[in-house]
């Protein structure tokens, strides 16, 4: 019984950031604004800082410390607001995600050499990521990123004299791995920059 | 020819155009600003205040800067002002490289106005606007207490700690690069096991950068790098290599795509042993092309290749063939031909080949492995009677062991690789490759008897096992085991028969990934074992 209404009082919990709180009404980044609840003050309510709230009947929000399991902002119903987004946001940033970059290297790649991702991060480091090797044409890397993450890298067999090219042999611009759930990016070497 | 070299950098330095320096234009402080390398945010808690070029100031209890959208919200006592007019509001949010602001009053709605902070009109809550992070502080990459933004290049911190779990790395300032174009990622720095940059000056088309460095051999170095470009079309990069015991190496490269068909290249190096340059123009034809080649050195050596390629053509069965041939010669001041008495009448020899190259498609076979097959064979014909013949395959198999979620855990790789190569003098075979009167000695001080059969012909064969441990997402741990079988094989000059690296990638903390590799070379260079270390830092 203990364990029900435990679970029915997280779930009515929404992970939110504060965009400002004044009076009665509570700015939600991303979100909308909501009105608090009779009794509850700005006090303890910093903007920028995550807090979870929960919805009386009334949709009048009362802040609660984080909980690992509160909802997103999102999922916050939108009769809750009193004043509604007319734009919604794109999904909350408060997660990190797994994107997956599979990379397939032409036939004359040298056979045991590494392939590499190298990005922004690094400074552009050539030799940044070393890569999975799925088979000798295939290599794969999954990497953590902020939901909504653009990540700009390309991809090296370790130095920038073994930088990536493409069919016409110039060097191409930067790929966007993006932070999405379960997002896949596939690069198709067309040549490597000291072969042919 | 040092002084030649500077003066081709200079030429090939007007091939960049548009290289100019920037100012920062946006100014952010904060009681503490942490920053997010892979969303591009910046984060100011605190209190925050914002100071564009054009005089506007805003402050707020806290702000998130979006590097990738331009933008800044200021959040909780938001208050912006610029010549005379000022703004207080709950949340303000202010494009950095346009004039539009937006004002969120929580108790009436949002309204939309200019930096001239003119009369607002209302508009609609665009929440995607009014965004802040939910980001923990913990995995920021920097935190720093001020920053300095150029917008679409860098942003610098003053001061700049990289924060782990067991504390931070602070450095008085640090220029960090987000402009993307494709030469920030040029380098004409040499090979190393380990390079950090560190930001000097900066700006969209240009970058000066400071690296510490440690190389294979000389150990640690302390690099310097300019870097011009020009989106990602053109670039130069000139550098100094200076190694704490070692010689130092100047470099640079530069490069300018002309169109959609050709890029021309160019790169030279001097250290205390000479000075090389080389120009290179490649082209596209469709799926064919060509490219040209000229090498020259300070010690009088001179190359130049022309060289067409075809497109991958189907053989059959889903392989696939390329021929190429290519021109050109090489000249040495003096004469090239060294075992000749008359060697100054061949200071310049042409030559013209021929390369056949053929590679299987990734073909499935027994167990659940895959196999990938590659063999190239050329010949060279120079106008002296000699020519050198090349015949090289290669094969590796793959084997997943344990999958999980479609990626595999634990993979088995196994590659063969092997090259004959044929240095043949019809006429004159006996007088490059003399039979040595007395036995080659080895670095271990054996003699080498076997190298009196060696007359212009190499074999080089390579077997390797490779096991790949992928526990999860952050960590890779692989182990290899690699046999050479040459000849000629001589202990200390050719490669070692044995070696058996190790290496793990893994992160230790949640912004810092480290790569970490041990490599053993065995019964050779007269030693037992040598050891290598490698290592790599990744954000």
């Amino acid at each position: 019984m203990n364990a029900v209404l435990l679970a029915a009082a997280t779930a009515a919990l929404f992970r939110i950031v504060p965009l400002a709180c004044s009076g009665d009404r509570l700015a939600v980044a991303g979100a909308g604004v909501l009105r608090l609840a009779d009794g509850v003050s700005c006090a303890a309510i910093a903007p920028g800082r995550p807090i979870a709230i929960s919805l009386d009947a009334d949709n009048r929000a009362t802040p609660h410390a984080v909980v690992p399991d509160a909802l997103p902002a999102a999922k916050i119903p939108r009769a809750a607001y009193v004043i509604a987004p007319a734009v919604e946001a794109d999904a909350d940033e408060t997660q990190q995600v797994t994107t997956t970059i599979d990379v397939f290297v032409p036939p004359r790649t040298p056979p045991g050499d590494d392939v590499y991702v190298s990005t922004e991060r690094s400074g552009w480091s050539p030799s940044e990521l070393r890569m999975n090797r799925i088979d000798a044409r295939h290599f794969q890397l999954a990497m953590k990123l902020h939901r909504g993450a653009r990540l700009a890298f390309r991809v090296t067999r370790g130095s920038f004299g073994t930088i990536e090219r493409d069919s016409a042999r110039a060097l191409p611009p930067a790929h966007i791995a993006a932070g999405e759930p379960d997002a896949h990016v596939r690069v198709d070497v067309a040549a490597w920059a000291d072969i042919d | 020819m040092a002084r030649r070299l500077a003066t081709l950098l200079g030429c090939v330095a007007v091939l960049v155009p548009a290289v100019a320096s920037a100012r920062a234009t946006v100014a952010l402080d904060g009681g503490s600003l942490t920053f997010f390398a892979d969303t591009l945010a910046i984060v100011a808690r605190g209190g925050a205040t914002v100071a564009l070029a054009d005089g506007t100031r805003a402050h707020a209890d806290a702000a998130f800067v979006d590097l990738r959208a331009d933008r800044a919200v200021l959040a909780g006592n938001a208050h912006v002002a610029h010549a005379g007019n000022a703004i207080d509001a709950d949340a303000i949010v202010i494009d950095l490289d346009g004039p539009r602001v937006d004002v969120l009053d929580a108790a009436s709605g949002v309204t939309e106005t200019t930096r001239a902070l003119g009369a607002p009109k209302a508009a609609a809550f665009d929440a995607a606007r009014f965004a802040f992070p939910d980001v923990d502080d913990r995995n920021a990459f920097i935190r720093s207490k001020r920053a300095r933004i150029t917008p679409h290049a860098d942003v610098r911190f003053v001061p700049a700690s990289f924060p782990t779990s067991v504390g931070g790395v602070p450095v008085p300032s640090y220029l960090y690069t987000y402009a993307t174009a494709v030469g920030f990622s040029a380098t004409s720095l040499p090979g190393s096991t380990f390079d950090q940059p560190y930001g000097l000056w900066g700006s969209p088309t240009s970058l000066t950068a400071l690296h510490a460095r440690w190389e294979d051999g000389p150990g640690p170095a302390l690099g310097l790098q300019q870097q011009l470009v020009s989106g990602d079309t053109a670039y130069a990069s000139a550098s100094l290599d200076a190694p704490i015991h070692g010689y130092s190496v100047r470099s640079f490269n530069a490069y300018r795509r002309m169109g959609a068909r050709y890029t021309i290249e160019a790169d030279g190096t001097d250290t205390i042993y000479g000075a090389l340059a080389h120009v290179g123009m490649t082209a596209a034809f469709g799926p064919a092309g060509g490219r040209l080649d000229y090498t020259r050195t300070s010690a009088g050596a001179s190359s130049f290749t022309a060289t067409l390629r075809s497109p991958d053509r189907p053989l059959l069965a889903g392989a696939t063939y390329r021929v190429s041939a290519s021109a050109g010669f090489d000249a040495q001041r003096g004469g090239l031909l060294g075992a000749l008495p008359d060697r100054s009448a061949y200071a310049t020899v042409w030559r013209h080949a021929v390369d056949v190259s053929v590679a299987s498609p990734t073909i499935r076979v027994p167990f659940g492995a895959t196999l990938t097959a590659t063999l190239d064979g050329s010949r060279t014909w120079y106008d002296f009677p000699h020519h050198a013949d090349a015949l090289s395959g290669a094969a590796q198999l793959s084997k997943t062991l344990i999958a999980r979620g479609g990626a595999p855990r634990l993979a088995l790789f196994a590659g063969y690789l092997g090259t004959w190569n044929a240095d043949v003098y019809p006429t004159a075979q006996t007088l490059f490759y003399p039979t040595p009167i007395t036995p080659l000695i080895l670095p271990d001080g054996t003699p080498y008897y076997g190298y009196a059969a060696f007359s212009g012909a190499q074999t080089f064969r390579a077997v390797n096992v490779d096991l790949q441990y992928t526990p999860n997402i952050n960590t890779t741990l692989r182990m290899s085991v690699i046999h050479t079988s040459d000849f000629p094989q001589y202990d200390g000059f050719g490669r070692p028969m044995w070696a058996v690296r190790g290496d793990a990638r893994f992160r230790p903390f949640p912004n810092i990934g480290l790569d970490i590799g041990r490599e053993y070379d065995f019964a050779w260079g007269g030693t037992r074992w040598l050891p290598r270390w490698n290592f790599a830092i990744s954000p």
